[in-house]
């Protein structure tokens, strides 16, 4: 963090490689859910205009698989980055889920209610971060393997029955449904028009937030960077 | 002497003449002496009605036709030179057999309630000019009779009074595979209007007679392709039909009529991208799929497939109906014979996914996504939609929960207060 930083009151929450990860994430993402619901609804009107406008259904799978191929690359960079790396690993702690999280979430319920005098005081992660992260990772993983086994579908089909491949599809068309419609809805409820950040959370793209912000959202995180010396 | 023997001799050559003009023994003119009068260009009569009809004959067309050798009483039976109006000509006094099949034929018998309108022989075999059909110049050789018949069948004010099919049915077969094939191709082997149609027993496809009629269309393309009748024969449609069924389609119900075209072309029903929707005209019925006790569904789960996908979007390399159960040689599953018994599966699968073994044939080929026939599928993506529909609940509660909140500490400055946030 730089003086000048500093001095405006700003904290880093996103390094630079955080921060090219999660925007391809999110190119990555959109372009694999225009084109795999194209395919899922096949028989909507817009999904037949979207599938003309990505030059036939032959090149929508071409996109759709390169697509797939870089989240999947970004994916294992990602596992990597974190189980490895010296900034990944105690990124990676402050994500595991435990029985603060769940008391956390039930606090805020009551809080809410008026049945608490307490906000929960979050780390660099609450409930809803680590909800985010992990939903998104499994899914990422569930409909990587699903939409690899259809994709290698010659080698499939030596090993499976037909059913297992059936099953495979339903998986990664409903996985995509659950985690576009859902965790995309709950992120952007959450980053771009919650209250606090509306219109939107600036780290994705500068890797800021506010000293301020951080000590009434995330006030261990706040505390523990100030014991460190670096606010 | 000689004074004597000239009368004799006048009379012999006089005999003689006679008899080489006229071998019949018919006392009418020869063809010369009707030229006298026939071979000028400007003879004419004119009708009651104004309209004046040309009577001249042209030798030449006339000696180079099939009757070229005979003489014009042969015909015109009883003709003096000079005459009045003639008798019709009566074309079955030699032809009796064809005259006998034409008087059945829908033209035959509208002709003899009087009509004039319909052709009778010389409409299209023509007049002094008739030529053998295997002669080119001939109304009726293979590559004109198309053009011989359309000279009514292209009438608008004929079409109408005899309630004939439209002028669209006669353009499509000049489009169609047989049609361009002799019009464009010159192949006298392909079909011309009377292959199907009939010549002289011409009669209209609802007549059980008729050669058009549903239940002899097989026989009929079958005199030509003749290999794939055969194949249709053993099929499970070609023996409904021979079983009397008239659902069971035959060969005009998938390739149409007069339309008919090639395989490639993207119009034909029987082109791989329009397979699905042919097929399914029939086994998309609810009536059929029940009479027949056939399993039901059978387009909606191809639709939604990845062959459907592919096929629907044009990638025609993906599978079509007839790519896995066969095209003329369809049989049922339950035949062991078929390409789609269980026991066929693997090579019928392997055609295009030479990896995919027995163990890829066991289950359903056409998911029908319900708890009897997908169990699998039909749970996980119960599953999903439960769990789905139950996360967005609880994302939406949260989500009014943390508002409500804030509504209500609206006025204080502290975490998820006012300015806050949660």
């Amino acid at each position: 963090m730089s003086r000048a930083d500093l001095a405006a009151g700003n904290v880093i929450r996103m390094s630079l490689l955080f921060r090219v990860q999660h925007l391809l994430l999110t190119v990555l993402l959109t372009v694999l859910a225009v084109t795999g619901f194209a395919l899922m609804y096949h028989e909507n009107s817009l999904a037949r205009w979207i599938i003309r406008l990505e030059g036939g259904v032959h090149n929508r799978g071409i996109t759709h698989r390169i697509a797939a191929v870089l989240l999947m690359a970004n994916l294992v960079y990602h596992a990597f980055y974190m189980l490895l790396s010296r900034e990944g690993k105690p990124e990676l702690r402050q994500f595991f889920i435990g029985r603060q999280d769940i008391d956390d979430f039930l606090q805020s319920l009551r809080y809410n209610l008026g049945m608490a005098k307490e906000y929960p005081r979050f780390g660099k992660y609450g409930y809803k971060e680590k909800f985010q992260y992990w939903g998104a990772s499994v899914g990422i993983v569930l409909i990587s393997v699903t939409g690899i086994m259809l994709w290698a579908e010659e080698f499939s089909m030596r090993f499976f029955p037909k059913f297992i491949l059936d099953l495979a599809l339903v998986i990664h068309g409903y996985q995509g449904l659950l985690g576009f419609v859902l965790l995309y809805l709950w992120h952007i409820y959450n980053v771009h028009l919650h209250p606090s950040v509306f219109p939107m959370n600036p780290s994705w793209i500068t890797g800021k937030v506010s000293a301020e912000w951080l000590r009434r959202e995330h006030p261990l995180e706040y505390e523990k960077l100030k014991e460190e010396g670096l606010l | 002497m000689k004074r004597m023997i000239r009368p004799f001799l006048a009379a012999a050559l006089a005999a003689a003449a006679l008899f080489l003009t006229a071998p019949a023994g018919a006392a009418g003119p020869d063809v010369g002496e009707c030229m006298d009068c026939h071979g000028d260009k400007t003879i004419e009569k004119t009708l009651p009605n104004g309209q004046t009809v040309s009577l001249h004959v042209d030798l030449q067309a006339y000696r180079s036709s099939v009757h070229g050798k005979d003489s014009c009483v042969t015909c015109h039976a009883g003709a003096k030179a000079p005459h009045e109006k003639l008798a019709m000509v009566d074309c079955g006094r030699c032809h009796g057999d064809s005259a006998k099949s034409y008087a059945m034929s829908s033209h035959g018998k509208a002709r003899a309630k009087g009509a004039t309108d319909v052709p009778g022989c010389s409409d299209c075999h023509g007049k002094h000019d008739i030529r053998a059909p295997k002669d080119p110049a001939a109304r009726t050789f293979r590559l004109n009779i198309v053009g011989t018949c359309l000279q009514c069948h292209k009438d608008q004010a004929l079409e109408q009074k005899y309630n004939l099919p439209g002028q669209q049915v006669m353009i499509a077969y000049q489009q169609s595979v047989h049609g361009l094939a002799s019009s464009k191709g010159g192949l006298t082997g392909s079909a011309v209007c009377p292959d199907c149609h009939g010549n002289h027993t011409i009669l209209p496809g609802d007549d059980p007679k008729s050669a058009t009629f549903r239940q002899n269309i097989p026989t009929l393309c079958g005199k030509c392709h003749s290999g794939i009748l055969e194949k249709y024969e053993a099929s499970v449609h070609g023996k409904g039909m021979r079983a009397g069924i008239a659902e069971s389609p035959v060969c005009t119900d998938c390739h149409g009529e007069h339309t008919i075209s090639r395989v490639s072309d993207p119009n034909s029903p029987v082109f791989a991208r329009n397979i699905p929707k042919t097929c399914s005209g029939c086994h998309d019925k609810e009536g059929i799929s029940s009479r027949y006790a056939l399993p039901k569904k059978r387009f909606s789960s191809y639709m939604d497939s990845f062959h459907g996908i592919a096929v629907e979007y044009g990638m025609t390399k993906a599978a079509n109906c007839a790519s896995c159960h066969g095209v003329h040689e369809i049989l049922p599953a339950s035949d062991p014979a078929s390409s789609v018994n269980k026991a066929n599966l693997p090579e019928t699968c392997g055609k295009c996914h030479p990896k995919a073994g027995p163990n890829f044939a066991k289950g359903n080929v056409h998911v029908e996504v319900s708890p009897s026939k997908a169990m699998g599928v039909f749970a996980v993506r119960l599953f999903y939609t439960l769990f789905i529909g139950a996360l967005a609940i609880l994302f939406a509660l949260h989500v009014g929960l943390d508002l409500y909140g804030r509504w209500n500490r609206r006025k204080e400055n502290g975490p998820g207060g006012k300015e806050g946030q949660s």
